[in-house]
């Protein structure tokens, strides 16, 4: 018989058996002790949502962003953000530094300032120059090319590569004449 | 004598009432016969299904939310940011050209417009980042923060703007120092 090879069902079937007094197993007498007893847990229903989130943690995502080759527009549009970003921190900073200085007693204006920068050596002051100046220019020329868009001109991807590339030589063309002025 | 065909041609005459042009669409009508009763009425006790509803809400399995949408929130918030950004060029460019003479106005509507834009920036990024709906908290902290800090910031840019030389001439001295 197929089922006394069945590891695990062999002390079920000798249980029954030993119950069934008669020779013959009549059909479907006492199958309950030949099915495998299946173990529950009560969870409360407010515990679903925190189940339902671990298992989808745990389920696999097709790659999509580490697969796709990364394009020079890709680029341009953080380091857009991340330029207007930047630019808009040290506003709010200088801002709130204006602010706060009197109530913690560090002078901070005009005067203060220049002669600050006026004390620094010629690299420190090119370099912040070029810190202050690239931001702002490509910012503002990569935020031309984003105008253009919300217009609905030059929306295709040869358009867009070109223009990417024409923002990248003015931003780097205004960026040396701006630290030269 | 009667055939089969005109003996069912006869019962086609008796239901549709002898007209001839329904007579010879039916001959040819591939639907049921009309003989064939109707099938009987659908039963009363189960529910009639009706197609893309109902929803039965309540479970985790629901789908997600999207907020109510607002011109306000939506395109008009989009129009003002483009607005806003097309009329900075002209302002930072007469800014520029103009550096020579302070213009206290000038610098006001620059500061405010400046203000204003790297706002609705930093808006747009805690949005894209910090979203409430995936983080409920450090989201809704983060949004108000920015707001604060962006009151903070106006209030100091019209204290340097009045009490100061302004943003152009405090740029313009920084550059040539």
């Amino acid at each position: 018989m197929l089922a006394l090879r069945t590891p695990g069902l062999r002390l079920a079937l000798r249980r029954a058996g030993a119950a069934n007094t008669s020779s013959r197993l009549r059909p479907f007498q006492s199958l309950a002790p030949l099915q495998r007893s299946v173990q529950t847990q009560s969870v409360a229903p407010a515990a679903s949502e925190a189940i339902l989130n671990a298992q989808r943690l745990r389920r696999p995502s097709s790659p999509h962003f580490t697969i796709y080759q990364l394009q020079v527009q890709m680029y341009m549009s953080i380091v857009n953000r991340a330029t207007g970003g930047a630019l808009s921190a040290a506003l709010y900073a200088f801002s709130l530094a204006y602010l706060a200085a009197p109530v913690v007693g560090v002078p901070f204006d005009t005067a203060h300032i220049v002669e600050f920068v006026q004390t620094l050596p010629e690299w420190a002051k090119y370099g912040a120059k070029g810190a202050l100046a690239f931001p702002f220019a490509y910012h503002s020329i990569s935020g031309l090319r984003h105008l253009t868009w919300d217009l609905t001109k030059m929306m295709t991807v040869k358009a867009a590569l070109r223009s990417g590339y024409v923002v990248l030589g003015l931003s780097a063309v205004s960026t040396v004449g701006l630290m030269l002025m | 004598m009667a055939t089969v065909s005109t003996h069912a041609f006869r019962r086609l005459a008796a239901v549709h009432g002898n007209r001839p042009l329904a007579l010879a669409a039916a001959r040819f009508h591939s639907g049921r016969p009309s003989h064939v009763a109707k099938s009987p009425a659908p039963r009363k006790d189960t529910p009639t299904y009706v197609p893309g509803g109902p929803i039965l809400l309540g479970t985790v399995n629901d789908p997600t939310t999207f907020p109510p949408p607002s011109k306000s929130d939506g395109s008009h918030h989009w129009a003002f940011e483009r607005l806003l950004s097309a009329t900075l060029v002209p302002l930072t460019v007469s800014s520029f050209v103009l550096s020579s003479s302070p213009y206290p106005v000038l610098d006001g509507l620059l500061a405010v417009s400046l203000v204003v834009h790297s706002h609705l920036g930093f808006d747009q990024i805690v949005v894209d980042y910090l979203h409430p709906r995936k983080f409920p908290i450090l989201g809704r902290i983060s949004a108000w923060g920015l707001r604060l800090l962006t009151v903070g910031t106006l209030v100091g840019v019209y204290q340097f703007n009045t009490e100061d030389v302004g943003l152009t001439e405090l740029i313009k001295r920084v550059w040539q120092a």
